[in-house]
């Protein structure tokens, strides 16, 4: 945490000082600048470069983009492949159930990953990329079609976005799955309060579709630490079920299954190829970007 | 060790309430709302009943801060070999002071308070002491105990009182003392100028066996003592110009072997000066001063006659309350027939008088209206029929409504069927008594109307001669006060809703029997109408000592009636005495002091207090003295003497002696108080703590 502070611009993407930011547009382009010129120290220089990789001469290849220094070295025909003809479609799966809009301290987990998706989509924008995004609850609430001209639809959907009912991901998962027939970059935010494997298999559709999927779980400390003492009635903002508590008691249990739950999602994301990340709202955003970036690098080692 | 007050370790019982409120996770009331009670769910269920206690030192010293306190409350001490051992000269000291106000005469009041702290500080540790303040009661400090301080600190804060000496109270009280000690010594000392007004009452009285009484006389040797009291104060009202004034006339009295000339004698009403005089005093004699006239106004004065301060100031002032003469209104009804007057004895007899006087009023029945009865408190319907019509109906409303009404029968006397039903009986035909004739046979001398003549040779009522009288069948509701020598009623009482009324059974004039001209009939025709009208003569001044009951005192006040409120009474000294009416022993106040007391009514609309006059008892300003081994002798049985002990007996200390010696009480609040502040500021550390994690 102190390394990310300590990089520049870093000072801007405290999430508690964006939440003063009331213009989505500006909060991200002030994260997203200050992450970019911050990138000419990071190690993922590079990481834009259009070119992709070599590839053999196939009949019908554009002999355009055969790389002659590589035949002249090795008498064989390659062929250029570049990044940069992806113009991918990048689309937000929005998770706003009413569990999302907790929040202990100032700033709650629908704002952090409204932020968040603020910052991608602006990312994704920078890099040509078609923006679209997706809300949903217990269905789908909510769809901006990816497209290059959608950046200010989809501040302005996540602008609108209020946290109100029940989730669930089985139903909006399946349906969502009809909306990315092209394959782009998915990028799930939801606080992921359900059975791991219910969650990955609704996911497995997208990624079987070609999609590259990610997952980022956001956490509110609270959620994770629970840092509660009195015993007190507890109450499920989801289903408004009471329960009376006793957190000195709980709290290690509490704790252990938490991680537990974090623990499966990460196996079950990475038996399926899925990307993962955990969020808690008290870290700065640029962490997102770094994850984000981060998994973007890996796909393409791993392509 | 012991403990003085055992039964306040009940209160550790109290201790468990720290350990609960440690044990007890208390549930807010609020609901944390939470997003998901997922995982919440998933951990198995437990009974949180038997908690962890969280905050060891915390709750070490609230307990400790408690049971410290609780301790301190048991008034703990040690049975030290040291302390308890009592030596066998042990003594049971009680030290009776004198405080009548003859001991304000001269310097022997300080004399007997310095008499007094000599004795307490002569006494041995081992000796326990009593301190009886006394004049015509008795009142005793903390009993037969070893503390000094508290003795010295009675002795110096006593006063001397408005009250006379009255040595058998106090001795009783010390008697009590003595009976209820088992020390081996018992010794009184008695401090006191020995009047010999006071030693009566010590009759009766009777120490136990080797009791030793050490009288202390305080007196001035054989300075002549120059002593002139105001005796008392009469009164002579007299109209003029139509206000009523009062002559107030003081009586003085030398008690001194010398003449006195040129007394100078005050008299103040309401405060002021209204005029001096000067009084020249015989030997053992008296003189009377009479001032000039003083107008009275509407409500109660009061009043001081005084006299230049002697040496027994107490004595040389008289207070008193003049109230406005009342007067009862009266409405003589007659018949209006026959040849003489038939009101005239009447009218005569309630002619005289001043304390209450009579406005009489006379009419026949025939001219009676309703309107005579306005503002009247007593009929007397004299030898006549009753009034008919509108008139009979007002005159039953005026006697429900509280008025008095007087039935003469006489030879006219027809009470008709549909006449008012407020006789006390049926007047039967009249009946004649031949010879001598009757007299009153049976008179109730505990009635009012013949209260007055209960004491002897203060009348007889019997010596009137009844020749003719009618015979009177006195009805359920009725009460005979007096019956002839035949039987026959002569003075029947009934009430009738609020009004009383009387009916006398033979004429008011000389025409029936004689009784107009026998000297009790003038009392007794008073008595009858004040009676009636419910008229009781104010007290003009109280003597100290004296306990009235408030509530029962509005004549004496001088009020027309005080509410049911609780009273708040100032004393001469200035002193806020509450008086609360309700209760069994509401409403009752000792008049301890000399001087004026205001009587604040709670309810009252006026401002403006009552006053009672309180005057000391004069018999004290006699200081013939008496021999004090006489009076010693009388309560021992002998002069002086010695207590056998039994040797070689020891006695332990009493146990509050003991406690009160250690005093390890305040130790242990000191203790506790450290403990409550220790643990104000270990919760306050806890509390922020906490805070500052949440």
């Amino acid at each position: 945490m102190a390394d990310t502070h300590s990089a520049p611009g870093a000072r801007f993407v405290d999430p508690r000082v964006l939440a003063r930011i009331g213009n989505l547009k500006l909060l991200a382009r002030r994260v997203v600048d200050g992450f970019i010129n911050g990138l000419h120290k990071a190690p993922y220089l590079g990481v834009s470069v259009d070119f992709a990789e070599h590839r053999g001469y196939m009949p019908g290849d554009d002999i355009r983009f055969i790389d002659w220094r590589v035949f002249a070295r090795t008498d064989r025909f390659y062929v250029k492949q570049f990044e940069a003809d992806t113009n991918a479609n990048f689309s937000v799966l929005f998770d706003v159930s009413k569990s999302m809009s907790f929040a202990s301290k100032s700033i709650s987990k629908l704002d952090y990953g409204r932020y968040l998706a603020a910052c991608l989509t602006y990312f994704s924008t920078k890099q040509r990329d078609r923006v679209g995004i997706v809300t949903f609850d217990d269905d789908i609430v909510t769809r901006v079609p990816p497209s290059a001209k959608h950046l200010d639809v989809v501040l302005h959907t996540l602008d609108r976005i209020k946290a109100g009912r029940p989730g669930a991901f089985e139903k909006p998962l399946f349906r969502a799955t009809e909306f990315f027939k092209r394959r782009g970059v998915v990028l799930l935010i939801s606080d992921l309060y359900d059975d791991p494997r219910t969650i990955v298999d609704g996911l497995k559709p997208l990624s079987y579709a070609g999609n590259d999927v990610m997952v980022f779980h956001v956490l509110d400390p609270a959620e994770v630490d629970f840092p509660y003492d009195e015993a007190t009635s507890f109450q499920d903002l989801e289903t408004g079920r009471k329960m009376p508590v006793v957190p000195e008691k709980l709290r290690e249990q509490y704790r252990s299954l938490v991680q537990e739950h974090i623990a499966e999602l990460t196996r079950l994301c990475s038996e399926n190829r899925i990307d993962y990340a955990f969020f808690n709202t008290a870290q700065p955003l640029d962490h997102g970007l770094f994850q984000f970036l981060a998994m973007r690098e890996k796909l393409k080692r791993v392509r | 060790m012991g403990l003085l007050a055992p039964l306040f370790l009940l209160g550790v019982a109290g201790l468990v309430v720290p350990i609960i409120i440690h044990m007890i996770q208390r549930e807010r009331k609020e609901v944390v709302e939470f997003p998901s009670l997922m995982f919440v769910r998933k951990i198995p269920f437990h009974s949180f009943r038997r908690q962890r206690i969280r905050h060891w030192f915390l709750l070490l010293l609230r307990c400790a801060a408690l049971l410290f306190l609780i301790l301190a409350f048991t008034r703990p001490f040690f049975y030290a070999a040291a302390l308890a051992a009592v030596t066998d000269g042990a003594r049971e000291v009680v030290i009776l002071l004198d405080r009548s106000y003859s001991m304000g005469l001269g310097d022997r009041w300080s004399d007997a308070q310095d008499a007094a702290i000599e004795t307490i500080n002569g006494l041995s540790p081992d000796d326990r002491a009593t301190v009886i303040l006394f004049d015509n009661g008795a009142e005793a400090g903390s009993r037969s105990t070893t503390d000094r301080a508290s003795l010295t600190g009675l002795v110096n804060a006593a006063e001397v009182g408005s009250g006379v000496t009255r040595f058998g109270p106090a001795l009783k009280l010390a008697e009590g003392v003595f009976e209820g000690s088992d020390l081996p010594r018992l010794e009184a000392v008695l401090i006191s100028d020995f009047q010999r007004a006071g030693v009566e009452s010590a009759s009766g009285v009777r120490f136990p066996e080797g009791t030793v009484v050490t009288p202390i006389r305080i007196d001035d040797g054989e300075v002549v003592l120059e002593n002139v009291s105001v005796a008392g104060v009469l009164f002579e009202r007299e109209y003029f110009a139509g206000r009523e004034r009062i002559q107030v006339t003081a009586r003085l009295t030398n008690r001194a072997a010398t003449a006195i000339d040129g007394l100078n004698v005050t008299l103040e009403m309401e405060g002021r000066e209204i005029e001096a005089l000067v009084a020249d005093l015989p030997p053992n004699g008296s003189a009377t001063v009479d001032f000039a006239p003083v107008t009275l106004g509407d409500v109660p004065m009061s009043g001081t006659v005084r006299i230049a301060p002697d040496v027994l100031p107490r004595d040389d002032a008289f207070y008193f309350v003049v109230a406005p003469g009342q007067v009862v209104p009266v409405l003589l009804v007659g018949s209006g027939r026959g040849p003489d007057d038939p009101n005239l004895f009447l009218r005569r007899a309630l002619g005289i008088g001043s304390a209450p006087t009579f406005d009489v009023n006379a009419v026949t029945v025939d001219e009676m209206t309703v309107s005579d009865l306005t503002g009247r408190q007593v009929v007397v319907l004299n030898d006549t029929r009753p009034p008919s019509g509108s008139v009979a109906r007002a005159l039953d409303e005026f006697v429900r409504s509280g008025g008095g009404l007087l039935v003469v029968a006489g030879e006219r006397s027809i009470w008709s069927a549909d006449a008012p039903d407020l006789l006390a009986g049926e007047m039967g035909m009249p009946s004649d008594r031949v010879g001598r004739g009757g007299a009153l046979g049976y008179v109730d001398y505990s009635h009012p109307v013949f209260e007055v003549f209960s004491a002897p040779r203060s009348g007889d009522v019997t010596t009137a001669r009844f020749f003719r009288y009618r015979s009177i069948q006195p009805h359920d509701d009725a009460t005979v006060v007096a019956r002839f020598d035949d039987g026959n009623p002569a003075l029947t009482e009934r009430y009738v809703g609020n009004g009383r009324v009387l009916l006398w059974a033979s004429t008011v004039d000389s025409f029936w029997n004689d009784f107009a001209k026998k000297p009790v009939y003038l009392p007794f025709i008073h008595r009858v109408v004040e009676y009636l009208a419910g008229y009781a003569a104010p007290t003009p001044w109280f003597e100290a000592g004296q306990v009235l009951n408030l509530s029962e005192q509005d004549v004496a006040l001088g009020v027309g009636g005080l509410s049911a409120a609780d009273y708040v009474v100032m004393s001469p000294s200035g002193r806020r005495i509450p008086v609360e009416v309700s209760g069994d022993r509401g409403g009752f106040i000792n008049l301890m002091e000399q001087g004026l007391y205001e009587v604040h009514d709670g309810n009252a609309a006026s401002e403006v207090p009552s006053v009672l006059a309180v005057n000391v008892d004069l018999a004290e300003a006699d200081l013939t003295g008496v021999d004090p081994e006489e009076l010693a002798s009388m309560v021992t049985g002998r002069a002086g003497g010695t207590r056998e002990v039994e040797p070689g007996e020891t006695r332990a200390m009493a146990a509050d002696d003991l406690e009160r010696r250690q005093s390890m009480w305040w130790y242990l609040l000191v203790a506790a108080a450290l403990f409550f502040v220790a643990e104000t500021l270990v919760s306050n550390r806890l509390s922020r703590t906490a805070l500052s994690a949440e």
